[in-house]
């Protein structure tokens, strides 16, 4: 059979180990003899559910297990990978990517700078962020009660045609071995869940969606008051139906915490990813240390927030995962990078490489992103200065393109602000802008700076994530 | 590339878990097996930064029993007994839905085109060629312009069903593709542009695509003043700028589910206009070397070419077993069943409902791009936007923005504007005046299926609102 050896049982191997050491070894050795620099093998098991219910019936709910593992191999400074659910045929692959990564070097050019990686310490150990509530032995009945919670609460309006609440958890582990002997397993879990609600009044007909979730097991579910969840959804589906188009224009802006979020990941996080930016695909090129936004803002990634949907313990290098102060003061201060982009800018690791799956490779990645709080009160004292503006809360995602340094965010729904004050609800605002202009225009952060809503990231390879901050002013975006 | 027995070995795979759900006496059930590989290059800074291969493949499973159904996925055969009790247990505490059954065997024809064994020969090392022919040509085009992301690959995907209801099929596709970005980084000014080119046959060695990419950061640099006020305006949406907004959107509003419950902004107008006059829209799940096409959907039953929009009114909608069951025996329509269009995006999901090749045509003349100028004669080339996604399928409205843009007036192309924000409602947008390029490109989708779109002028309904 082509798909073969990942575990029979229903969890995980007996021994603990779904890669048998001795043979992995073997192999890293091998490459190691046919010229590679450097090998490892990361494999990664996930053990998942996702439910649905559609207006409180069960459509589907789908339990899985998926195995897969990479092989990657640095041999003349260029890189040869190999992805597969076959465990056992790994070994066999170790000559032909040696070829490959061999065949990519052979057509680099003299001034092509050869891929070579920062140094790390080398450790072999295990670390398990065990949840309260392990999540594989939460059983379906008490996820559709959770979900139903959510459902009641978000369906009770004759005008709420329809609600689709989901549930999804994983349980994640991952074992990284090396030829520079590393050999680490981490494990840990991630849960969620959400409602897409959907109201029509006469010819109009609008959505709103909402989300809960984080790294932890079930005990994140139950931290959440569903009810008001859903019953949050509800009210703001309904005030869907009556808010207006957004004005068109360059206005002050409010951003509240998951738009803050969305604005930070999508504005400054990605051009801070040092691969990009020494794929010559970023506006923040040689810009570390320079004066990029107001100085009341500061941005952190740290994959170490407990909870943060973006949370985990180590990077796909096998490094242990630290705060990165993107932006202190307005400054550039880090790129967010791995070991091969550490290497290239001479700086030092600072473990922002993460992979999809078992089946992909490490690119930079952000986990939990966020401005740090500032100095006003609350949202009315963010307000009472501004003529004529809007204040826009909830995500429905965002796009960047790196290279130009231009962003675009979209917000589920927003008020239009008139003499300091909300006045009428406003729908489809979205804001678009350039990432070095609009740092600067930054001029208001509340104090209270924390994640919101879970989300994904797309940068080819899909993961979760978690941003946030403050409540946020820009002095003028466009808004459309 | 494809192992030469990996088709028997997953419909041998498929027969085993098939064996054992007879043996436990499961009514219905339903197994479906995918086994991909393939190779694939990445280029970053105009240079190949890896090359990678490899293979993944796995087993869904589906029973249904009365009305009631589960699913589970495996990897491991080893583990078919196990996945097999999950679903009978997800599929105990499921709702009945009246009539739901699984669809029964039908006479499928080949759908051409699917498969190019000259794509199985294809090696590693050809697929560098490739990229360093790539390179080269871009430098050729501008020696300015770098390939600053994307990459190229080829693929086989080995597919089987089989079902407690006589449906067995299987068969081989393949896949050549390539996407990149091309950037001209001078003069303090950087422009780029993104271009793609998929097929389920081999690819030209330099497909026509690269150099639409280079004219594209080519002609977008330098770019003009332009009035700032937000205005409504006429905009013509190449293809590529079009098809991100239009799979978000407009395969989602004629599913058979979505209309049904109310939830598409096409709801309650069967038979009624909602297009502009001329158009209509065709899912053709049999087109020869169709992406997404092929003999049989993603719960075995034939595929069809269907209108669901003629001549502006909607005649149609898509239907998959389930969906069609379950909105029938809920009582919000008299009558439906599959028409073909179940989708599953993987082994690792039950099928849903989605379009297959999806097309929009015109019964007028369709025009070249001077002729669509001249007609706008004041307005916009749109030729990408950002943020297709957070459109809103529901009610079709979007807000999106654009740094690929032209300005025209008179009909001629005055220059690029530097960004711009886009907003409307496509819904309503492609129920007025409407008119098609004569030059139709396949693009992908954010929903499912593949998007046959021309360039297209909407003379009313969006707004631009520049940078």
């Amino acid at each position: 059979m082509v798909m073969s050896a990942s575990p029979t049982d229903e969890h995980r191997p007996s021994t603990g180990r779904y890669l048998d050491q001795s043979k992995i070894q073997a192999a890293l050795d091998q490459a190691q003899d046919l010229g590679a620099s450097y090998a490892e093998v990361r494999l990664m098991a996930i053990t998942d559910s996702s439910v649905a219910l559609r207006d409180a019936k069960l459509e589907r709910a789908i339990p899985g297990q998926e195995v897969g593992v990479t092989l990657r191999i640095l041999a003349d400074g260029a890189w040869g990978v190999h992805s597969t659910t076959d465990l056992v045929s790994l070994p066999s692959q170790i000559e032909s990517t040696v070829r490959l990564a061999k065949a990519v070097a052979a057509r680099r050019s003299s001034k092509d700078r050869p891929v070579q990686l920062a140094e790390v310490p080398i450790l072999e150990d295990e670390i398990h962020w065990k949840p309260k509530q392990d999540v594989r032995n939460t059983d379906l009945q008490t996820k559709i009660d959770h979900l139903n919670t959510l459902h009641n609460s978000a369906a009770d309006d004759d005008r709420i045609i329809s609600v689709t609440c989901g549930w999804s958890d994983e349980h994640l582990h991952t074992e990284l071995m090396t030829s520079e002997g590393m050999n680490r397993v981490w494990s840990f879990q991630r849960s969620l869940i959400n409602a897409s609600v959907t109201g029509r009044d006469g010819g109009e007909v609008v959505s709103y969606r909402t989300r809960h979730g984080g790294e932890g097991g079930l005990e994140v579910i139950e931290a959440c008051d569903l009810g008001e969840l859903g019953e949050s959804a509800r009210i703001a589906t309904l005030r869907l139906l009556k808010a207006e188009r957004a004005p068109s224009g360059k206005l002050p802006l409010i951003a509240d915490r998951d738009l803050t979020g969305v604005y930070i990941h999508e504005a400054l996080g990605h051009p801070c990813e040092a691969d990009l930016v020494a794929a010559g695909d970023s506006c923040l090129a040689g810009k570390l240390g320079q004066t990029i936004g107001n100085d009341i803002v500061s941005v952190v990634d740290d994959p170490t927030i407990r909870g943060g949907y973006g949370a985990h313990p180590i990077d796909d290098e096998g490094l242990d995962t630290r705060e990165k102060n993107l932006i202190q003061n307005g400054v550039l201060t880090e790129y967010l990078n791995h070991r091969e982009s550490a290497h290239h800018f001479g700086i030092e690791p600072n473990a922002g490489a993460r992979a999809q799956d078992g089946l992909h490779h490490p690119l930079v990645r952000m986990s939990n992103t966020l401005i740090k709080g500032g100095t006003h009160n609350d949202v009315d004292e963010l307000m009472e200065d501004i003529q004529y503006g809007v204040f826009a809360c909830g995500s429905r995602g965002g796009q960047v393109d790196t290279g130009r340094g231009s962003f675009q965010f979209a917000a589920q729904e927003a008020w239009l602000i008139e003499n300091g004050e909300i006045t009428r609800p406003l729908k489809d605002v979205s804001v678009s802008g350039l990432t070095l202009q609009i740092l600067k225009d930054v001029d208001g952060l509340t104090r209270d700076a924390r994640l919101a809503a879970p989300g994904f990231c797309g940068k080819g390879q899909t993961v979760p994530v978690g941003d946030g901050g403050p409540i946020m002013r820009i002095s003028q975006a466009l808004v459309g | 590339m494809l192992p030469d027995d990996a088709l028997d070995r997953i419909t041998e795979g498929c027969r085993t878990i098939g064996k054992i759900c007879q043996a436990q006496g499961i009514q219905q059930w339903e197994i479906v097996a995918t086994q991909s590989y393939g190779h694939s290059i990445d280029i970053e800074a105009g240079k190949i930064a890896l090359a990678a291969g490899g293979g993944e493949g796995g087993y869904g499973i589906r029973v249904v029993e009365d009305g009631r159904f589960g699913y589970a996925y495996l990897v491991d055969l080893g583990s078919a007994d196990y996945a097999l009790k999950q679903a009978r247990d997800i599929a105990k505490v499921s709702p009945s839905v009246k009539g739901f059954v699984l669809p029964s065997e039908q006479t499928a024809k080949k759908v051409g085109g699917l498969f190019d064994k000259n794509i199985l020969s294809i090696g590693p090392e050809d697929l560098l060629e490739q990229a360093d022919a790539i390179l080269s040509e871009v430098a050729s085009l501008d020696d300015r312009a770098v390939v600053t992301g994307g990459g190229l690959g080829v693929g086989a995907s080995a597919t089987a069903i089989y079902s407690s209801e006589g449906i067995e099929s299987s068969g081989v596709t393949t896949s050549h593709g390539m996407g990149i970005q091309v950037s001209i980084d001078a003069d303090d000014e950087l422009t780029s542009s993104y271009e793609g080119d998929s097929s389920c046959q081999r690819l030209p060695n330099v497909p026509d695509c690269i150099a639409v990419a280079v004219d594209w950061a080519q002609k977008t640099r330098g770019p003009i003043e332009v009035n700032s006020e937000a205005h409504d305006t006429p905009v013509l949406m190449t293809s590529e700028g079009f098809s991100p907004l239009f799979s978000m959107v407009v395969p989602t509003a004629i599913r058979g589910d979505r209309l049904a419950r109310d939830e598409s902004f096409w709801s309650g107008k069967q038979g009624e206009l909602v297009l502009a006059g001329d158009l209509s829209l065709i899912d053709d799940g049999r087109m020869e070397g169709g992406r997404s096409s092929s003999s049989r959907d993603g719960e075995g039953v034939p595929t069809r070419r269907q209108t669901l929009i003629e001549n502006g009114r909607l005649v149609g909608s898509m239907w998959s077993t389930r969906d069609a069951a379950q909105q029938v025996a809920e009582g919000r329509i008299d009558h439906a069943e599959t028409n073909g269009c179940a989708v599953r995006g993987s082994h690792q999901s039950p099928p849903g409902t989605g379009c297959a090749d999806l097309q929009m045509v015109s019964s007028l003349k369709s025009s070249s791009q001077d002729a669509l100028l001249e007609r706008m004669e004041d307005g916009y080339i749109v030729h990408s936007v950002m943020g297709a996604h957070t459109a809103n399928p529901t009610s079709g409205d979007f807000s999106v923005t654009s740094s690929t843009l032209l300005r025209v007036e008179g009909g001629q192309i005055l220059g690029p504007v530097k960004q711009a924000g886009l907003s409307g409602n496509l819904a309503k947008a492609l129920s007025q005046d409407v008119y098609l390029g004569d030059d139709v490109r396949i693009q992908g989708s954010y929903s499912s299926g593949n998007m046959h779109l021309p360039d297209v002028l909407l003379m009313q309904g969006l707004r631009i609102n520049p940078a």
